[in-house]
């Protein structure tokens, strides 16, 4: 399979005059194409300063940011803003938490969507940009007289579902979904997800999915990453890790959430809170909260291994390589 | 409240060049003010035989007046007269609008529409026409005065403290406060008050200016307190001779400038700093 | 739960809230008034020690439902009885008694507590206030033994510190502990771990297992997590538009669905298992506004099943056997 981004040893700390956090630190991962991507996390873990550093949306001058990240033969972290320009929309999109915050209350739908494409293709008439909408807004579930409406005149959901669209207009390579459905209701979400998917089928595109719900990835990705305070502790395919979840810390998280009708297992949470991030880690950064945790763990950074089924875990238990639990 | 670090305080009127300077500035004052006989020359309230002598001239380093007294040493005892209006109808005036407000947008109802009315009303008074009408009628001390910039200056201040009362109202810790049986005058005087005073005290700072001013212009047509020396007097009085001798009312003129200059940046410092969209956007 | 003449613990009886619409109303004649019907008429019954999950979506009235109950804001209509005693004559002869009664967990444990207070002053106040403790220094000991037996360590050094130094789990067991402080029979949960890490999720949500099984609180977990809920609840109550759609066990209501919005909500809820891909039930738009809705059933302009009977009156509950009754009338018919 041909790699479509791969992420070397990226870290992204934000600085200011007091300190430096490590927001991001040392994560390193691939995806394919056709891939979809679930990137998990609590709080503070780093999924969403990843994705803004990947985008380049952070602030440039109070974020740090080492390594690389290989998309299409360039290092999206080293390119000019221009040249970020250029791919945007283009080759890489995203999808917001609130997407309603991201269109114009004062114009209609139609109108912004026209800008958008102009910023590209310039020479493409209105009837053109219509159809093509048009038919993005068939994939999303939506009639077409949304093409005409003002964005106040619409639910939470259906404007969700609109900024999806918009994102897929030009046939981007990566698209990527910043929490894109955690402000939605149940049915809503569901519905969206499904779509997605079904999108995806018929579309050719490759996701990352950044959101702090693992239901969320088991319903729509085929791969997850997890991250836990701005470190990778394990990634690979989604039946493979919701399955037998390898990383102690992916262990309680997956604990952490009930089944919803499967057997009533004993919800346990993980003890501890995050550590400091403004202080470089030694050892594994889970440690402190792990049940597993020895001297070593509390000594030495844990090295990524991969495993038989292709995933990578950084976790000491499994140095040997192939080893059970 | 009391366990906020001195260096954390410290730290923010560092950061705030303008609040660094209002503190800066009120600290002199304070100084000047506290020991006005070691920096005053003479006894403001001594008729020397020196009238209306020039700058520099026998000692007097501001000159004097048509009494004989030592203008530079007025000046500095007028900063006690100064700070004294200014920080009382100040505490007055903010105390009323906290009270006044925050009852108003806190209890709601019928009990606000009856608060923003009469703040209303005393928001469209002329007030220095009315504090003309009442030291006229009650005689021209200068705490009547102090008592008359505080009543009527409290409308600012009690808008500002029912808007607070009003957001505050919705958050989930009065309601959680409420949930647990406290009375209304405990969250009143416990979560409201404490919560949303902030922008009322830099209200209130630079509400002194104003207070300064007011008491000046009162001075000047002639209602101050006769009793006491005040900078406003004494352009009141210097008048006359403006033309001979422009230092009487000059340096009281520039003292009174540089006074509201300093309550005027330590208001708006404050406001600054105590604004949380100002703190945010600092990072 | 057996239906002789006992008196349930806590029994809602056909609470509403009604708010005036001011708006531009729509296809009504001149003088009606137009009413957003957050809570149009619930009645549900809860046990001492057992835990009652409430679902539904955002809007459905659910919170609206939790706040009239804890009596933070009054009902239009209806009222909750504890023990056979009116809430509303409760209050009204002494707030505080209401109060040491009926408890509220919030959502958002980061705005629960006054920014300008310690945790210390923060826990002692409720217990000065209720004059438990005879002094001070008894008083503080006793919040020390109610935080380590919450799971908070180091106690002393909690005390010391303000809200924002701690994390939303300590302050959703701190609001939690402080509400035990009173003693009370009814604890209203309003989503309150949804704002919480998933890792520490489970803290809370045992600590409210344990209230209900240990201290024989009943415990009404209003939440939009449906995994969440029936692992929690021994029964759950679906809302949609402000009334109850469905009421049963909770595994009779997840894996049993008689509503279609409850299948609906259940099929198109994401779970935790990859491998249980089940076909998902959709259903049109979003939930309006709860808007003079009637006189069919609220949902019929959304269901994928109704008929013309379900617009023109308001079904009536059927009940399917264990409790459990769904109001619509193919609640018996299997999908």
């Amino acid at each position: 399979m041909e790699k479509l981004l791969t992420l070397e040893n990226v870290n992204v700390s934000y600085v200011n005059k007091e300190k430096k956090v490590y927001a991001v630190r040392n994560v390193s991962f691939s995806i394919e194409k056709g891939d979809s991507l679930g990137i998990v996390g609590e709080s503070g873990s780093g999924k969403s300063t990843l994705a803004m550093a990947l985008l380049r949306l952070h602030n440039e001058n109070l974020t740090e940011i080492t390594g690389k990240a290989l998309f299409s033969g360039k290092n999206l972290l080293e390119i000019t803003q221009e040249e970020m320009n250029e791919l945007r929309w283009q080759d890489i999109s995203v999808v917001f938490q609130k997407a309603m915050n991201a269109l114009s209350p004062v114009h209609r739908i139609g109108e912004q969507v026209e800008d958008i494409y102009h910023i590209h293709v310039p020479q493409a008439s209105k009837k053109e940009i219509e159809e093509r909408m048009i038919k993005l807004l068939k994939l999303v579930n939506l009639p077409e007289r949304v093409y005409r409406l003002y964005p106040h005149e619409m639910s939470g959901g259906m404007l969700q579902r609109v900024a999806i669209a918009v994102s897929l207009l030009h046939d981007p390579k990566l698209v990527i979904f910043d929490e894109a459905t955690t402000a939605l209701d149940v049915v809503t979400q569901g519905q969206i997800l499904e779509e997605v998917v079904q999108m995806e089928k018929e579309m050719d595109m490759t996701r990352i999915m950044i959101t702090h719900d693992m239901s969320v990835v088991a319903a729509s990705c085929n791969k997850v990453a997890v991250l836990y305070a701005g470190e990778l502790m394990e990634v690979g395919y989604v039946k493979d890790i919701f399955k037998n979840p390898m990383h102690p810390y992916t262990q309680g998280l997956l604990n952490s959430f009930p089944s919803l009708k499967g057997e009533c297992e004993v919800l346990h949470a993980i003890p501890g809170f995050l550590p400091d991030l403004s202080k470089p880690s030694e050892g594994c950064i889970f440690a402190p909260r792990c049940p597993h945790a020895d001297d070593r763990c509390r000594r030495e950074k844990p090295v990524q291994q991969t495993m038989k089924d292709t995933r990578q875990v950084a976790c000491w238990l499994h140095q040997g390589g192939e080893e059970n639990e | 409240m009391k366990k906020i670090s001195i260096k954390k305080i410290w730290k923010t009127i560092v950061g705030d060049k303008q609040l660094l300077a209002g503190v800066i500035g009120l600290i002199v004052l304070l100084i000047l003010a506290l020991a006005a006989p070691v920096f005053a020359t003479e006894d403001p309230y001594h008729f020397g035989k020196d009238m209306l002598v020039g700058l520099g001239e026998n000692g007097h380093i501001l000159g004097t007046n048509h009494m004989g007294q030592d203008v530079y040493s007025m000046i500095i005892y007028g900063i006690r007269t100064s700070l004294r209006v200014a920080v009382i109808s100040a505490l007055i005036s903010g105390a009323l609008g906290v009270l006044i407000g925050g009852v108003g947008g806190f209890f709601g109802g019928k009990v606000d529409t009856f608060v923003s009315e009469l703040i209303n009303v005393f928001m469209m008074l002329p007030s220095f026409f009315l504090i003309l009408l009442i030291v006229a009628m009650f005689g021209n001390s200068i705490t009547n005065v102090m008592i008359v910039i505080g009543i009527t200056t409290w409308p600012s201040n009690a808008k500002l403290m029912r808007a607070q009362a009003l957001s505050l109202r919705e958050r989930v810790f009065v309601k959680s406060a409420r949930a647990m049986g406290e009375t209304k005058r405990q969250i009143l005087f416990k979560y409201i008050i404490p919560n949303g005073i902030f922008p009322v005290i830099a209200n209130t700072t630079m509400g002194m200016s104003n207070a300064i001013l007011t008491e000046a212009g009162l001075s000047f047509l002639g209602l101050g307190d006769p009793g006491i020396i005040s900078w406003g007097q004494m352009i009141y009085t210097g008048k006359q001779y403006i033309t001979s001798a422009w230092w009487i009312s000059a340096f009281a003129g520039v003292a009174i400038v540089i006074t509201v200059l300093v309550f005027y940046l330590l208001g708006d410092g404050l406001n600054h700093v105590l604004d949380p969209k100002y703190s945010k956007k600092r990072g | 739960m057996s239906k002789e003449k006992k008196i349930p613990f806590v029994s809602v009886k056909d609470v509403a809230m009604w708010y005036p619409y001011h708006g531009k109303s729509k296809n009504k004649e001149r003088g009606e008034k137009d009413w957003i019907k957050a809570v149009d008429g619930v009645s549900i019954d809860i046990e001492r020690g057992e835990i009652l999950g409430v679902i539904g979506e955002s809007g459905c009235g659910k919170s609206t439902l939790g706040k009239i109950l804890t009596r933070l804001e009054d009902p239009t209509r209806g009222d909750c009885l504890i023990d056979g005693v009116s809430t509303k004559e409760m209050i009204k002869k002494s707030n505080k008694e209401f109060r040491s009664t009926v408890q509220i967990v919030f959502q958002n444990p980061f705005d629960t507590f006054t920014p300008r207070d310690t945790i210390e002053k923060i826990l002692l106040r409720p217990l000065k206030n209720y004059k438990i403790g005879s002094d001070d220094d008894e008083r503080r000991k006793m919040c020390v033994e109610a935080l380590e037996s919450g799971g908070l360590y180091p106690a002393e050094d909690i005390m010391k510190r303000y809200p924002h130094e701690l994390s939303g789990g300590q302050l959703q067991r701190i609001s939690i502990i402080r509400s035990m402080f009173l003693n009370p029979g009814f604890i209203v949960a309003d989503e309150p771990v949804s704002m919480l890490d998933v890792s520490v999720r489970a803290d809370i949500i045992n600590m409210l297992i344990d209230l209900s099984k240990n201290k024989g609180a009943a415990v009404m977990f209003i939440s939009h997590d449906i995994a969440l809920t029936r692992y929690i609840s021994e029964h759950i109550a679906v809302m949609y538009l402000g009334r109850i759609v469905e009421y049963g066990t909770a595994d009779d209501v997840v894996k049993n669905p008689r509503h279609p919005y409850t299948r609906a909500l259940i099929s198109n809820c994401a779970s935790i298992d990859p491998e249980d891909k089940q076909e998902t039930i959709s259903i049109e738009g979003e939930p309006p506004t709860p808007l003079n809705p009637g006189p069919g059933c609220y949902f019929a302009p959304r269901c994928y099943m109704a008929c013309e009977e379900c617009y023109k009156k308001y079904p009536e509950s059927i009940e399917v056997g264990n409790g459990h009754w769904a109001s619509c009338p193919y609640a018996r018919e299997e999908m």
